[in-house]
């Protein structure tokens, strides 16, 4: 060998054994894994600064605690399955469980059969119906391995957190229940989650989009909706790269669901170079947004921001377009609603959401899903229906294979990726929450259509040019 | 010739460079011997033929020579090698039991009962307080401490206080503390401070002199990284605080994080001897000593200096005993089979009952014998 490339090889050899942090940057312990939350590298944190010490989130949670071995009860009169979710303010114990009370009212009215409505009943008894179609079919089967029914045990999720935790606790402990299906809330969620990891029940999530719902690597805890993580990147997609959008106000929700909800939307607009103009909070149950909107005039914006219910986000459109301002609308999912469409009128302008899956899909499994859907509550299924009979079909297959086992049940749970359901094929990364891709819905001449990532960022999807405000 | 002075030069540069990495590998020799716990006493239901009425465990207290043990279902006192038990049948208000604390101004029992509010076991009564009957935030709770004359609840729903002399409550969550989230999880009280691992809220210091809150966030702000490992707390998803010789331990989900009032050190899972980032819970034994109940069995950081570790888990599914490893760093030096032999090394609680060490799994109760136990290592 010529000494110059001997000395050559010596030198890059030992420089090879130096350990990584030995030359002054730390070490990188998984980076040949997909990014969490599969963020696109511009948006992931620092990235064009630094590379984290640590990522985590990318290997599978493990439970590698007690509970396989304890063997199923000898006998059980049914298989109880909790549920939890926003179906009333309160109720008197003496009129009975809230799934005692008669679902064939208007949704959309605050106040039915007595009984104050939790501003996210429309949502909660969307996702009850769907869960109990599911549990109603698999007992049509022959029940639990064809002996033995299913029972639903529902408890209200009434949005303060004292009886939210309650009644986690009750379903496992006093109820014994071998899974549970819920709840929508953010806050109570995570508190549900808190309690299953201590009593170690499994979780299904079919509505909370809260990206940091998952984020807490309880190995009990599975969601099979995709979240604002993935809706606010689509959104961000759209907005600046599409649009071409320069400047967004945001007005949202002061709750938690507004706090936490937008922030990937909020940190994508930054790291693209596109910092919020402004972001101004509304109390849920407000109806005048006027002050909110004059200050967002003022400051000449592209398009508005919003994260909030189906009624706050609809009144904010309609009095924006009262006040003259055309700008995009964009938003979060719960205002992709009939109400919302009531109450902005024909003249709704251009708006768009993200939206977890496409509802207008012609998969067989989910047109049969639509049908029995109609045929079983004489109405339309939607997004929380849909996410909620997927999710209790998943319990209920995963306890037909496990058996009545908590913690095999967790197991067979996980092993179900990619999960083939009524809203399209389910893909769990490693915290357990489905990845499948976000759509966005498109409010045209007065109903809401639903177009792919790929579709919208197309150059055959043509948009009408950015407002000049 | 003169070619292979290029030979020469290069090795010459290449010797410092292979010195700088025998460092590496020579750090990983002991500096001193570390305490390892060999001799072990386990116990489960089966075992005890029920007089643990309950092996799941959630919490240890120590009682001078006794132990308090906190289960799913009741409470237990393990003293001179006898149990004893209580559970609903007894007057306890509800069998989950998530915190304890001895008072040791009255010698009453505080107990955290998870959704049933708070306890006090005095004179062999219970006394139920709940969100119902008294000034209770929240009936979930998490864990319980007492400093003083007050009693400090960390509930699902925010902080409570309870003085025991004025019989006054007060309560603190977003509105009265800076708490980004008010899920209280776990509390460390002490004389001069009151600490609360808040999840998602990070760690929640209450000075007792002023009356004031500090918080403690991950200084990146982001759930799915650690930018850097030494930056402040590792993550904001808190399980519990130990505060010892001025220096506070806290775990999360995602490591363990140490601060002496000037500086924090981050500890994971591929740079020390956690097994797991995944900690239930740590019990500082010192300012230089911390042992953390992880999913995958309990580490001891033995000492904070030398960073050596004793790593105490099961090797396999099918091990018989345990497995300690001796560790620097992330790295094994050397690994001792020990005398412990519970079937399951998700670990929950762990209490130092003097030299003797106790921990608590999901399936089982053990004690570490600490005989002619040391701190630190013997050089």
């Amino acid at each position: 060998m010529n000494p110059k490339y001997l000395a050559v090889f010596l030198l890059a050899a030992s420089l090879c054994v130096l350990p990584l942090d030995a030359m002054g940057q730390v070490e990188q312990t998984q980076t040949d894994t997909a990014a969490y939350g599969l963020t696109p590298e511009e948006y992931r944190p620092f990235s064009r600064f630094e590379n984290p010490y640590k990522e985590f989130f990318l290997s599978l949670l493990e439970y590698p605690g007690y509970g396989r071995h304890i063997p199923e009860p000898d006998s059980v009169e049914t298989v109880k399955i909790g549920f939890i979710g926003p179906i009333m303010k309160s109720v008197a114990e003496s009129y009975g469980g809230p799934e005692e009370v008669p679902m064939r009212v208007n949704q959309r009215q605050v106040r039915w059969d007595g009984y104050g409505a939790s501003h996210l009943a429309p949502l909660g008894i969307k996702m009850l119906q769907g869960a109990q179609l599911a549990l109603e079919q698999a007992n049509q089967r022959g029940g639990y391995r064809g002996q033995t029914p299913y029972q639903m045990v529902v408890m209200n999720d009434n949005g303060e957190w004292r009886s939210s935790g309650r009644a986690v606790i009750d379903l496992a402990y006093r109820d014994s229940v071998w899974a549970i299906l819920g709840t929508v809330d953010g806050a109570n969620s995570h508190i549900l989650i808190r309690v299953a990891l201590k009593a170690e029940v499994p979780v299904m999530n079919t509505a909370d989009t809260d990206p940091t719902f998952v984020e807490t690597n309880i190995p009990w805890v599975l969601r099979n909706i995709t979240d604002d993580r993935m809706m606010c990147y689509l959104l961000a997609d759209f907005a600046y790269k599409k649009l071409g959008l320069e400047r967004v106000a945001a007005l949202r929700a002061v709750n938690r669901y507004g706090r936490v909800n937008i922030d990937e939307f909020r940190d994508g607009s930054t790291r693209l170079g596109h910092p919020l103009v402004v972001e101004l909070s509304y109390q849920e149950g407000d109806t005048d947004f006027s002050a909110q909107l004059e200050r967002i005039k003022a400051l000449d914006v592209d398009a508005v921001f919003t994260y909030g219910n189906s009624l706050e986000s609809a009144l904010i459109l309609r009095q924006m377009r009262d006040m003259g301002m055309d700008q995009w609308f964009l938003g979060s999912d719960r205002m992709v609603t009939d109400e919302l469409i009531e109450i902005v009128g024909p003249d709704h302008g251009r708006v768009v959401a993200g939206y977890p899956y496409d509802p207008t899909s012609e998969d067989p499994k989910h047109l049969q899903f639509v049908a029995d859907f109609r045929h079983a509550f004489g109405e339309e299924p939607e997004t929380y229906a849909a996410h909620a009979y997927d999710g209790m079909k998943m319990l209920i297959e995963a306890t037909e294979r496990a058996g009545l086992n908590r913690a095999l049940i967790r197991d067979e749970l996980v092993a179900m990726n990619p999960y083939h359901g009524v809203t399209g094929v389910q893909i769990f990364d490693a915290v357990l929450s489905d990845r499948s891709p976000a759509t966005l819905a498109f409010l045209v001449d007065g109903r809401f259509e639903f177009f792919s990532r790929e579709h919208v960022l197309s150059d055959e999807f043509e948009v009408a040019p950015p407002s000049n405000h | 010739m003169n070619s292979y002075r290029y030979v020469l030069i290069a090795i010459a540069l290449t010797i410092p460079i292979v010195q700088l990495h025998g460092q590496e590998a020579a750090s990983v020799t002991l500096e001193g011997e570390p305490f390892i716990y060999t001799e072990w006493e386990s116990f489960t239901t089966e075992s005890t033929n029920g007089a643990l009425v309950n092996d799941h465990i959630f919490y240890l207290e120590a009682d001078g020579d006794s132990l308090w043990i906190g289960t799913e279902g009741g409470l237990i006192l393990h003293h001179d090698g006898e149990w004893k038990s209580w559970t609903e049948e007894d007057g306890l208000p509800w069998n989950v039991i998530m915190g304890i604390e001895k008072d040791q101004k009255t010698g009453d029992l505080w107990l955290a009962l998870f959704g049933e509010g708070v306890a006090r076991f005095s004179g062999g009564l219970f006394e139920h307080f709940t969100q119902m009957n008294s000034g209770l935030i929240n009936d979930v709770s998490f864990g319980i401490g007492i400093q003083g004359d007050n009693v400090w609840v960390a509930s699902t729903a925010g902080i409570s206080r309870y003085n025991q002399v004025s019989r006054e409550w007060a309560v603190f969550n977003e509105k009265h503390a800076p708490m980004e989230e008010v899920w209280a999880y776990n509390v460390s009280a002490n004389e001069d401070k009151v600490y609360f691992a808040v999840w998602g809220g990070g760690i929640l210091e209450w000075d007792v002199e002023t009356e004031t809150w500090q918080d403690y966030l991950d200084p990146d702000r982001e759930m799915e990284i650690d930018l850097y490992r030494d930056d402040g707390l590792i993550h904001v998803i808190t399980t519990s605080a130990s505060y010892v010789d001025n220096v506070l331990w806290a775990s999360t989900y995602f490591g363990l994080s140490r601060y002496d009032g000037r500086n924090w050190r981050g500890y994971l899972d591929h740079d020390s001897g956690l097994p797991s980032t995944f900690i239930n819970f740590a019990a500082g034994r010192s300012g230089t000593s911390v042992y953390n109940c992880t999913d995958k069995g309990m580490a001891v950081l033995v000492d904070y200096e030398t960073d050596t570790w004793v790593t105490y888990q099961r090797d396999s599914e099918d091990a018989e005993t345990w497995t300690a490893h001796v560790m620097v760093g992330g790295d094994v030096v050397r690994s001792v089979p020990v005398g412990l032999d519970l079937p399951n090394h998700f670990t929950i609680a762990a209490e130092f009952v003097g030299d003797d060490i106790w921990i608590g799994t999901g399936h089982g109760l053990a004690r570490g014998v600490g005989n002619d136990f040391y701190e630190g290592l013997r050089r």
